[in-house]
């Protein structure tokens, strides 16, 4: 799916290489009307991927199903069959989505902003209703973890000694079970309203098109944030582990993480400072919106002293540790420009925001999802990947991104419309840019799927604890055994990390008191 | 110290031409905005380079090889952690103290401030004058038009400026200089927004609501319009200009022309007029070609299958048909079509004149 969401995005990218038609013809022929219909699903079947079936999965459901009972020393999470039906809904959501594909695509965006998406003759029914059935798999996905982190903790794991990781998914399962509902019931709203015009939307029923981006954005907010928080945690544990250094100020960045979880929920209408909502409502969500910054400023300078004086190896999963805490600094405060009304009148709808959340989402959510992979890939797969592609291949990532969003910046800012097919050609150059950085990212994607492969088939066998990490899942072999560990473990410090001697042949970590293994 | 701040970062922003970060300021709002954008900028890239600097130190000093231990184990400080806390939250205090302010300012439009409505179509543009009861279109299909010739080559940049002057002096938003102007803003169909970079303004047109903003632009020139909500296919396409006079009279000399239709002109030939000004082109080929609606080749005289109500009817386009499709296009929605098109106010004569050109087109 990623792959999938990733050829859209380069499809985009290489068509607004120039300003005039340039591969939508190839597929559309020579109507110009129908090459930007084209355009205008590709972008939109993009987004909607990435966003509903790539990262808001990504790290809770495809990351944290394997890494939550491991850090709780458990065999599994709470409720496996829940858990189980969640894959599978996932499953029939990108069935859906594959459906709209075959099936003349959708234009709406991903928002699905009404009327447009009361009146696009596209399939704009059956992605509805793709994106209802991911919300279930992901109400099904929170549920379990909140059951399993309150229920399933091992002997000895109190609240304030549980790995940060944990501390985030936490947050972030919360704001799945109590936000995506609302989704859920917009979105049928919006079934409705296309199929019987019950007209809450649209205004030619007497509906309100600005009702339907409350709605939305009451979701789609705090959605932003089940793809970040649980993205933290991963590097909260990444750096840590890597610098061989207690986490700094354990428990800020675990309060920061519930603080950003309950302020998600009331800073929506700042997706709608120009939509016409009133002054007033403005005013408040522009100041509220500023409180959400500052528990992400104070993860970031505890992540930063947290490797001071530590002991860092530069190995893949901290270099993308790193590169996480760069662009999500990026991310972070060009959200204070859009946090500002004044500027945001000017910017809202540009590619400023189109690089702004990029920056959120992929350049910090998905590069932790990839650095969290390469973290646990041992552990998961019981074999080591290669790690000097692995540091290129990250680089490369780096590099595209800067590459391809930085000038996006520039070009928003300077006046460029989000959306479109063509435009000025004042704007061509950030634009070529643009797409150059997209193909170079491209190559660090492909890389890495060539040496993880490459691994899976021939890399070294894993040794128990590579890193030297002593949360509980680096105190079972790698892989972990069936029943993930052999016998009842109870639960250790997480950050202790000192206690630990290096084999140079072995490539293991092994502890001389080996404390907190049953 | 406030005041400090804002007027030296205003001072920095007090170009009128683009800048690399912002385009030309070239309204009332514009340094104000710029200001802050200045102020958030600076405080970023102070904030940026700390935390690079900091990474690149710490991945240089303190990189070990595999096996080496931490030379410290320190996990809290306090002072750090309230400082860190509290900068930041200084610092965001004033950028929306900065942002509240000048975004007061951009909601309230004086009361003397001359109006003028924008109505958005897909995909097209209409600025009416009520003062004067005028409409003009954006003529964004112009512009098009004039951006694709340039590009092939058919234009030259000269003959490209001329034809552009030429579409202005009939269509685009016009207003004169250093007078507050009231844009009220519509949409017939979907949401689309109304955006001009050089004055930092941008409003949502909602259909079924009248939103507002306001400017006074500093500056006479020609200046970008773009649609930013996105609108659909012709989304990008649905640009305009906006025309600063050097003057009231100017403007009003304008304005006079835009108003006239060349009444001596034959019938088809205004309606060929009104087919560009009022954006029919944009869904309406004369040439055989099927858009978002029916091509007018030919249309006159056929015999159209259509449902009304749930039912399905056929009639012959004749004169009271093609009225009705255009004064209610919901009413009668030909096969193979969705409802799409909107309601455009035409006067008697336009619509005359439309029906004539629509005969011609046999
Ligand atoms: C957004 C696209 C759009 C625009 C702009 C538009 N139309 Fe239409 N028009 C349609 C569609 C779609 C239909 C067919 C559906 C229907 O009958 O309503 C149609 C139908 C018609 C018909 C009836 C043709 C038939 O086959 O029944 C007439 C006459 C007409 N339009 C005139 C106009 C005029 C005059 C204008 C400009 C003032 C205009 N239209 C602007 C989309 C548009
Ligand atoms: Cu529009
Ligand atoms: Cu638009």
């Amino acid at each position: 799916m990623f792959l999938l969401g990733g050829v859209f995005a380069l499809l985009v990218r290489t068509e607004l290489f120039s300003p005039i038609p340039l591969i939508t013809p190839l597929f559309a022929g020579s109507d110009a009307g129908a090459q930007a219909d084209l355009y205008n699903q590709w972008f939109t079947t993009h987004g909607a991927i990435m966003v509903f079936l790539v990262i808001i999965p990504g790290v809770p459901a495809a990351l944290g199903n394997f890494v939550l009972p491991l850090l709780l020393g458990a065999k599994d999470v709470a409720f496996p069959r829940l858990n189980l039906g969640s894959f599978y809904l996932w499953v029939s959501g990108a069935a859906f989505f594959v459906y709209v594909l075959f099936s003349g695509g959708v234009d709406t965006g991903w928002t699905f902003y009404t009327p447009y998406s009361t009146s696009s003759p596209t399939a704009v029914i059956p992605a509805v209703v793709g994106v209802f059935i991911l919300g279930f798999s992901s109400i099904f996905t929170g549920l379990n973890f909140i059951v399993t982190i309150h229920k399933m903790r091992p002997k000895g794991m109190t609240w304030f000694n549980m790995p940060l990781f944990l501390w985030a998914t936490y947050s972030t399962a919360v704001i799945q079970v109590l936000a995506t509902p609302v989704l859920g019931i917009t979105l049928l709203l919006l079934i409705l309203e296309r199929t019987l015009g019950i007209g809450i939307f649209d205004p030619q029923n007497g509906g309100d098109p600005v009702l339907y981006q409350h709605f939305f954005w009451f979701y789609s907010h705090p959605a932003v944030y089940i793809m970040i928080i649980p993205a933290m945690g991963v590097i909260s544990e990444i750096i840590a582990v890597h610098s061989h250094k207690r986490i700094f100020g354990y428990r800020y960045i675990a309060y920061s993480s519930v603080a950003i979880a309950i302020f998600s929920f009331i800073v929506w209408g700042h997706h709608m400072f120009t939509s016409g909502q009133s002054t007033m409502m403005n005013i408040i969500f522009s100041g509220i919106t500023f409180s959400v910054g500052i528990p992400s400023a104070i993860k970031v300078f505890n992540w930063i002293a947290t490797m001071y004086k530590g002991s860092i190896n530069l190995n893949t999963s901290m270099l993308y540790g790193i590169a996480f805490i760069f662009l999500f600094t990026i991310g972070g405060l060009t959200g204070l420009f859009l946090g500002v009304l004044s500027i945001d009148t000017h910017l809202h709808d540009t590619y400023f925001v189109v690089a702004h959340f990029h920056y959120v989402m992929m350049g910090s959510a998905l590069i932790a999802f990839v650095g969290g992979l390469h973290h646990w890939w041992p552990k998961m797969t019981g074999r080591m990947f290669n790690e000097f592609w692995g540091r290129i291949a990250c680089m490369l990532v780096f590099i595209g991104f800067n590459l391809t969003f930085i000038p996006q910046f520039v070009m928003g800012s300077l006046g460029m419309p989000r959306r479109y097919y063509t435009y000025e050609d004042k704007f061509q150059i950030y634009h070529q840019l643009s797409t150059i950085g997209s193909y170079v990212m491209a190559a660090g994607f492909f890389l890495t799927a060539f040496y993880l492969i490459q691994s899976l088939v021939s890399g070294k066998k894993a040794p128990m604890n590579p890193w030297g990490g002593n949360s509980l899942e680096w105190h079972t072999p790698s892989p972990p055994p069936l029943e993930n560990f052999h016998g009842v473990p109870s639960a250790t410090d997480p950050y202790e990390l000192d206690q630990f001697d290096y084999d140079p042949v072995t490539g293991n970590y092994s502890s001389q008191s080996s404390k907190g293994l049953a | 110290m406030m005041h400090f701040l804002t007027s030296s970062f205003q001072s920095l922003a007090t170009q009128t031409g683009p800048s690399f970060w912002l385009p030309e300021s070239v309204s009332n709002f514009a340094p104000t905005v710029d200001g802050d954008f200045y102020f958030v900028y600076w405080v970023s890239i102070f904030f940026l380079v700390l935390i690079t600097a900091l990474l690149i130190i710490f991945m240089w000093k303190f990189s070990a090889p595999e096996g080496q231990k931490a030379t410290s184990q320190n996990d809290h400080n306090l002072i750090l952690e309230i400082a860190w806390t509290g900068i930041p939250v200084i610092l965001s205090l004033m950028m929306f103290w900065y942002g509240y302010k000048g975004y007061v300012a951009m909601a309230t439009p004086p009361s003397n401030a001359m109006v003028i409505t924008a109505e958005a179509a897909k995909w097209s543009w209409n600025f009416s004058y009520p003062a004067s009861g005028t409409v003009v279109s954006g003529a964004s299909e112009d512009f098009n038009e004039i951006r694709n010739a340039l590009r092939t080559g058919d234009l030259t940049a000269e003959q490209a400026a001329e034809r552009e002057a030429k579409v202005l002096e009939k269509a685009g938003l016009h207003v004169p200089v250093n007078t507050p102007v009231q844009v009220n803003v519509l949409a017939a169909d979907v949401l689309h927004s109304l955006f001009i970079p050089a004055f930092r303004v941008k409003k949502d047109c909602v259909p079924g609501r009248i939103g507002q903003l306001w400017f006074e632009a500093t500056e006479p020139g020609v200046y970008s319009l773009y649609c930013s909500e996105y609108c659909g296919q012709g989304h990008s396409a649905m640009h305009s200009k906006v025309v600063v006079h050097p003057s009231q009279e100017d403007f009003d000399k304008w304005l006079a022309v835009a108003a006239s239709y060349d009444e001596a002109l034959p019938f088809p030939e205004l309606g060929e007029i009104v087919w560009k000004r009022k954006g029919c082109v944009s869904c309406h080929s004369l040439d055989g070609a099927n858009k978002t609606g029916p091509t007018w080749k030919g249309l006159f005289g056929s015999e159209r299958k259509y449902t009304e109500n749930g039912t399905l009817g056929s009639a012959i386009a004749d004169e009271s048909y093609i009225e009705e499709s255009i004064r209610y296009p919901m009413k009668k929605i030909s096969d193979g079509y969705t409802g799409q098109m909107p309601v455009v106010k035409l006067t008697d004569k336009e619509i005359l004149w439309v029906t004539e050109f629509i005969k011609s087109l046999r």
